[in-house]
């Protein structure tokens, strides 16, 4: 059902990246690269630059140093609306819907770069995805309760069958099970199906249930990295991330 | 009874009017995030074209029109292309933008009576004969201008609510990194907003200067302060609280004007919109900055 949701990967590589503000690095030096079919998460604490990364990645923040590329594509500084030609779907932390528009055509715009004649049947796959959105077409995105806004959010990226993924936050202020169900079934779903996607997520233990590679940002800085295996008996990790104690799943 | 109809009727005419001139307005604050004061400014300066093209070259009416349509929006592009985009690029609180589209409209308006003169002009047009419905009366021209917008109205509700453009400038308007994010080009999106909008002030400008009748190059520069009135009421990047703040305006000046001295029509603008801005803070559309 969901095949044809997005397609099938691309890698995504920042190399030595810096990024920040008014020519002001907040992100240092960072090296990362999700890869099809796997999930890398980032997390970190508040403020330690992981929205930053992810906007200098698709062109939001400017790239002051190192390079990013989409498979064979060097997308450093390219704007954003190009980088999104190129597959990539993005859903912001905050405002990550149009609120004044309907549902519907919170999807029209997301598959602005698609042919007239397909945003029909694309909106169709969308909606088989997230049903609950079927009977909401007309509402305004801004009167949603929050699943419902994180689903529409992320139905407008899968728009375009994107083939590499990039969310910040996606379960930040859902209800526990909703949460759950969103990383596991649905995102953990795109990279088995074969995308790649790229994931912060604030509570570690969630990040290391759904992916294959985590870093930690510290200042700006990748300060560790691994498989969840490795993580989650690093004692840094564990002492900072899943609360002291032995490690837990 | 009957001062009260004739005055409703004028109502409709200015809000015919105004409505055309409020809906340009704030699709450009919306969608661009500017509050362009100069917009009195090239709507007189449409004005005049549509003038000369009708009454010195002797072109038809309509296609006066156009030309005077087609001033406004490319004189609009212009300014923001060469003076409001680079002021904004520069991230300078907005404030800065009001001041520079000040001197613009101040620019505009002295430029043109340097070029016009300060005599009056008006249209060789006759209003043609009056008709009368319900105790109102209204010229042909009138009925004309009514008539103008409630078509241009009904296309700019088709644009914003059903054309992939339409959409665009409205996610553009929302959430402007989003609608990036979206592939959406943004940048074409508002030059396009102040070609389509800047049409919208050609046309409101020329056919106020035909509905007052009597015109020179200072005619529009209190008309700001109506603008402002009627996209405040409506709630500010309202299309549909402009047409809506219009009318009200429109009518409440004229009926207003029936009654007391007509000079007064800006201030009684302001009465109503400070009175109803004391129940509805965000104007009766307005929640948040919305196209
Ligand atoms: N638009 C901005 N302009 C300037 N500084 C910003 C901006 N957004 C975030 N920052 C700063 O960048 C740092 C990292 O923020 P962010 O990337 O949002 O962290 P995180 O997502 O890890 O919580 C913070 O110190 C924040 O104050
Ligand atoms: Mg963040």
């Amino acid at each position: 059902m969901s095949g044809d949701l997005s397609t099938p990967g691309q890698i995504l590589r920042a190399t030595g990246l810096s990024a920040g503000y008014d020519g002001r690095a907040i992100v240092h030096d960072v090296s990362i690269e999700a890869t099809p079919g796997k999930v890398v998460s980032i997390v970190g604490p508040n403020g330690s630059g992981k929205s930053t990364l992810l906007k200098s990645l698709v062109g939001v923040v400017p790239v002051l140093g190192g390079t990013v590329n989409v498979g064979d594509a060097d997308i450093t500084n390219m704007t954003p609306e190009r980088v999104a030609t190129l597959g990539v779907g993005y859903v912001p932390q905050i405002d990550d819907v149009f609120p004044p528009l309907t549902v519907k055509e919170n999807l029209d715009i997301g598959g602005y770069l698609l042919p007239r004649h397909e945003v029909g049947a694309r909106i169709e796959a969308v909606l088989e995805f997230f049903p609950r959105l079927k009977t909401m077409m007309s509402r305004r995105a801004g009167k949603l309760s929050g699943g419902e806004r994180k689903m529409l959010a992320m139905g407008r990226v899968l728009m375009l069958r994107p083939s590499v993924l990039v969310l910040d936050e996606p379960t930040a202020n859902l209800a526990p099970l909703v949460a759950t169900q969103l990383l596991e079934e649905y995102i953990r779903g795109f990279a088995e199906k074969g995308s790649t996607v790229l994931l912060v997520e604030q509570r570690a233990k969630a990040a290391l249930r759904v992916s294959d590679w985590t870093c930690v940002l510290g200042g700006g800085r990748v300060v560790l990295e691994g498989p969840p295996s490795d993580l989650e008996n690093n004692p840094i990790f564990v002492e900072s991330f899943l609360g002291g104690g032995a490690p837990r799943r | 009874m009957s001062v009260f109809l004739s005055s409703l009727g004028f109502g409709l005419i200015t809000a015919a009017v105004l409505a055309l001139a409020t809906v340009g307005f704030t699709m450009q604050f919306a969608v661009t995030n500017v509050l362009n004061l100069a917009y009195g400014s090239v709507m007189i300066n449409s004005a005049f074209v549509t003038y000369f093209l009708n009454v010195h070259t002797r072109l038809n009416a309509w296609v006066a029109l156009g030309g005077g349509v087609a001033t406004g929006a490319i004189v609009s592009y212009l300014i923001n292309r060469f003076i409001f985009t680079p002021f904004q690029r520069r991230n300078l609180p907005p404030i800065t933008i009001v001041m520079v589209a000040l001197g613009v409209d101040l620019c505009g308006t002295f430029g043109l009576q340097a070029i016009v003169g300060g005599s009056y002009f008006s249209f060789r047009q006759s209003p043609g004969r009056l008709w009368h419905f319900w105790g109102m009366y209204f010229s042909t021209l009138q009925l004309t201008i009514i008539g103008i917008a409630v078509v241009v109205l009904a296309l700019v509700h088709w644009l914003l609510k059903y054309t992939r453009l339409g959409k665009a400038m409205r996610a553009t308007s929302a959430n402007m990194n989003l609608a990036r994010n979206s592939g959406v080009r943004t940048q074409m999106v508002i030059s396009t907003t102040w070609i389509i909008s800047g049409a919208l002030c050609g046309l409101a400008g020329t056919v106020f200067a035909m509905d007052t009748g009597v015109f020179d190059a200072t005619s529009a520069q209190l008309y700001i302060v109506l603008l402002l009135a009627a996209m405040f009421l409506g709630g500010p990047g309202e299309p549909y609280g402009a047409m809506l703040g219009a009318v009200t305006i429109g009518v409440a000046t004229e009926v207003s004007a029936g009654f007391i001295n007509p000079q007064y029509k800006e201030v009684i603008a302001f009465v109503v919109l400070i009175g109803m801005l004391m129940f509805r803070p965000y104007g009766i559309f307005g929640k948040e900055k919305t196209l």
